[in-house]
């Protein structure tokens, strides 16, 4: 009968083989990750490294990240802006390590960011540029921006009616919400939720459901205002899915994002109408409204100071008709030192009328004078007069 | 006021009141009137700015 060994001592050897490969040395690789348990505070992260061929997984080993470099965790959502989960492919440098009970792992001393932010930015590249291909009302502005049906459509003079897409109880739906129910000016909105998760795989997906559901109600609407929070959510991966940047490029309703973020700016920015954060949003809301209100009290303004005109230029009219009636009424004319010639109760004015013997009344200004015509002859120099 | 009346309605016939008196196209006898109807119009807007009027909620519960 052979030699019957202890598992341990079995172990032990396997232990010692390892040890003298793979001691002290660390090993760069590159892999996709997938079951990861993050426990942040302990400062631990489990996962599994695999590799595949196709759908068929060829390679797979267990991973762990111990509390002296969990923070490479940390420094890699900050620096690529997306949550590190699986799905992703990183390359870091391991150690292989070995334990008698818990087996063989490999513990991640570093991550290499570079390779992370180019491949988020090679699929970024790969969406604008499909983006530009497939979609006809998209056009690339000379300063990089994007120039689209949806963020070329007119804005509502007033912003009231809000379809408002984002996660519940997220900071953002309380910073958005918050800025625009405490406006100083006293504003009303209607804001209806359109509850989503907007970060991790299902997103992109999930955000375009919640948007076609505001599709079937465009009418209840002014706007759509798409907000998450900032903070430490760095996953902005699934604001640069082709099927979302599409869907809402060709979206019937302005929708104006919030998506809380500093450096990047997400393609569903480029095809929405960008601003940074949900507070930014609200404030950009508040401030249209403002305007509005603004330019309807200068308009005000302008009517009431155009009737006060219409009224002054009238009595202006009306002073200048007394005057002129004042000035030619007969108490004026006899003020002056004129005359006024009557015969048989009726204003002389044709002389022809007159004759030698006439009994005529000559009425001056407080006197009446009832008199014989005994002399008639033509005036020469009345145009001197 | 009509529920059609949308802001931007509301502040064309506005513009166009005063355009009209500006260039004396209303008669004065007209004026008290046309005076009447901006101020509908000014409160108005003004109201819809801070109320959501119970249509909308009443449509959205519908």
């Amino acid at each position: 009968m052979p030699a019957v060994l202890q598992l341990s001592e079995l172990m032990g050897e396997i232990d010692d083989a390892i040890r003298q490969r793979f001691a002290g040395r660390l090993f760069w690789i590159k892999a996709a990750i997938t079951d990861v348990k993050k426990y942040p505070d302990k400062r631990w992260c489990f996962l599994k490294f695999i590799e595949k061929e196709g759908h068929n997984i060829t390679s797979e080993m267990k991973g762990v990240f111990w509390s002296a470099t969990y923070h490479h965790i940390e420094n890699f959502e900050r620096e690529t802006q997306q949550v590190f989960s699986s799905g992703l492919e990183i390359t870091c440098t391991v150690r292989v390590r070995f334990h008698q009970r818990f087996g063989l792992d490999l513990e991640v001393m570093a991550i290499d960011f570079a390779y992370a932010v180019g491949q988020l930015e090679l699929e970024r590249k790969q969406t604008i540029e499909r983006l530009l291909k497939e979609n006809v009302h998209i056009r690339l502005q000379p300063n990089g921006s994007f120039s689209t049906f949806n963020n070329r459509l007119p804005l509502p003079t007033v912003f009231q009616r809000i379809a408002l897409v984002t996660a519940p109880n997220s900071d953002g739906y309380r910073d958005f919400t918050e800025v625009m129910g405490k406006n100083k000016y006293g504003y009303a909105f209607s804001i209806q939720p359109f509850f989503t998760q907007v970060q991790g795989d299902a997103a992109a997906t999930l955000i375009m459901h919640q948007l076609s559901k505001v599709k079937n109600q465009l009418s209840d609407f002014d706007v759509v205002v798409i907000v998450r929070g900032g903070g430490s959510d760095t996953d902005f991966k699934s604001f640069n899915s082709f099927d979302l940047c599409n869907y809402m490029a060709d979206f019937t309703l302005p929708i104006l994002t919030g998506i809380g973020h500093d450096r990047n700016t997400s393609i569903a920015d480029m095809v929405a109408r960008q601003h940074k954060t949900p507070t930014e949003v609200a404030t950009y809301l508040l401030d249209g409204n403002m305007s509005f209100e603004k330019d309807l009290l200068q308009l005000k303004e302008r009517f009431f100071n155009a009737v006060d005109n219409r009224l002054q230029s009238a009595n202006q009219q009306l002073t200048y008709h007394r005057r002129i009636i004042i000035s030619s009424s007969p108490h004026t004319i006899l003020k002056r030192g004129f005359a006024m010639l009557m015969k048989q109760q009726q204003i002389v004015t044709n002389p022809a009328l007159l004759q030698v013997t006439d009994e005529v009344q000559v009425i001056l200004k407080d006197t009446i004078l009832q008199t014989t015509i005994n002399k008639k002859e033509s005036n020469v120099e009345s145009s001197n007069l | 006021m009509s529920k059609a009346v949308t802001f931007d309605k509301a502040f064309a016939s506005l513009e166009k009141l005063v355009n009209e008196i500006e260039q004396d196209s209303i008669q004065l006898e007209d004026l008290a009137q046309k005076v009447k109807e901006a101020n509908v119009l000014i409160a108005y807007c003004e109201n819809k700015l801070r109320v959501i009027t119970e249509t909308i909620e009443q449509e959205r519960k519908k």
